[in-house]
């Protein structure tokens, strides 16, 4: 149940109502073709507070890929130029250099160290809801004069609510990721 | 000063033709080439810088070699010239300003050199002649025997992706040592296989040896070099273990059928590419 380690009181009932679902068998997990109409995961990212002789907003790219390791849906893109968008490697890679320019909703200005929280729908690139399955959430944080930490933290996205909680790194404070059906 | 000059000009011609004549990967100062970026996010274009020398380290900025030859060919496969081309002492520098969207192939390939080996007198001293087949009628003593001609020539080359990369600036020109990439060389990253095909006079060519090297081999004991010989499709499949910039270097010496000024040749393939992280 490590699974629903979570510090505070909501992802505890999630949690909670989780491993009663597992407890009682849940007729439709793995069974569902979609994830629930309603639903939405949840991300808690904090930046933190990097005491160096030059500190830039860092460039943060999240992104969502399927089970075949193909991308799903870029959830959240704090950018600089685009001259600099290569410097997220992964993201560049995978996807930046595909869909270039990115003026759409998912990009906005770099941010300051701090805690953000923000949603994604389970909407795919195509406007589609989500297949339930397993998925694995990215997040790509490069600095510059700064380093890089890339995090993937698997995630089943189904019937049953789940919380996952990333270990901060040199250039990420905690994230959870928090899924309520 | 003029015999100064006239003395470093030689001393860069014995250079050269010593580097001619030695056989194999390791005698002759490579030839390469390297970029100051592989790709480009910037949606209105970027200028790129590039160096061009000789060394034997990699990347250690050695010997003068030119960039006048220096060539990009678009995406669309329209070939430009290159803008600040200069030559300094130890390398020579160009850039050029990337604009379409795709894969660039940027080249400093060299023309065909011609020189004939041969043997004379009594002992069996091996001597040469800058000359190719026609030419070293003129040239030759009377006595000349086990007479060879061979034509040497190299690539160097590296390529540039501007945002989507493209395949169009991949295709081959079907003569001497050639490389396709079967791995996108904006794909290469580190820890995961790369494929490459080698292609000599417009086939693929089983049996070609080449050396992969990583940058600063100055700050480090061994090469650490990865060896490997193309397969009977002409392919190589190597893994950069570590993020970095990489030169692929081939050399396949063979028979040149049917060429009027040559028996052999001897063609080399520099290759500059990076390996990004995961």
């Amino acid at each position: 149940m490590n699974n629903f380690t979570s510090p505070n009181g909501i992802k505890r009932q999630l949690g909670v109502i989780a491993c009663l679902v597992v407890a009682l068998g849940w007729p439709f997990v793995g069974a569902a073709t979609t994830v629930p109409a309603a639903t939405k995961l949840t991300f808690e990212l904090a930046l933190p507070d990097i005491k160096t002789s030059q500190y830039n907003r860092p460039y943060v790219a999240v992104w969502v890929e399927n089970a075949d390791r193909e991308v799903v849906r870029t959830v959240s893109l704090w950018l600089g130029k685009d001259e600099w968008h290569k410097d997220l490697r992964s993201w560049w890679r995978k996807i930046g250099r595909y869909q270039q320019p990115w003026l759409d909703g998912v990009t906005g200005a770099t941010k300051p160290a701090g805690s953000y929280k923000f949603d994604w729908s389970l909407i795919d690139d195509q406007g589609e809801k989500i297949p339930a399955g397993d998925y694995t959430v990215h997040i790509e944080v490069v600095r510059e004069h700064g380093g890089r930490n890339y995090l993937k933290q698997p995630i089943h996205l189904g019937e049953q609510g789940v919380v996952k909680v990333l270990e901060p790194t040199a250039e990420t404070g905690p994230i959870s990721l928090i899924y309520q059906p | 000063m003029i015999f100064k000059q006239s003395v470093s000009q030689l001393a860069i011609a014995s250079f050269v033709i010593s580097g001619l004549l030695a056989s194999g990967l390791a005698q002759a100062h490579p030839r390469w080439i390297l970029p100051s970026h592989f790709n480009v996010s910037k949606s209105d274009g970027e200028w790129i810088t590039f160096d061009v020398t000789a060394s034997h380290g990699t990347f250690v900025m050695d010997k003068p070699a030119s960039a006048e030859s220096a060539s990009i060919i678009l995406p669309t496969g329209q070939v430009l010239r290159p803008d600040h081309v200069s030559r300094g002492k130890r390398r020579s520098v160009f850039d050029f300003h990337f604009v379409e969207t795709g894969t660039h192939k940027v080249t400093v390939n060299s023309e065909p050199v011609y020189y004939t080996r041969y043997k004379a007198g009594k002992r069996d001293t091996e001597k040469w002649l800058r000359a190719d087949k026609v030419s070293r009628l003129q040239l030759l003593p009377s006595n000349a025997r086990d007479i060879s001609t061979t034509l040497s020539v190299s690539r160097v080359e590296t390529y540039i992706t501007v945002g989507k990369p493209s395949t169009e600036a991949f295709k081959l020109e079907g003569k001497y040592l050639e490389l396709k990439p079967i791995t996108h060389p904006a794909d290469i990253v580190a820890g995961s296989p790369v494929t490459f095909q080698l292609y000599y006079q417009g086939q693929p060519k089983s049996g070609v040896k080449a050396e992969i090297t990583r940058d600063g081999t100055l700050y480090r004991n061994s090469q650490e070099q990865i060896e490997v010989t193309s397969d009977e499709q002409g392919k190589v499949t190597f893994t950069p273990v570590n993020a970095g910039r990489y030169i692929f270097k081939a050399r396949h010496e063979g028979p040149l059928e049917g060429n009027p000024l040559a028996d052999e040749s001897g063609a080399t393939l520099h290759l500059t590419f990076e390996a990004v992280l995961p």
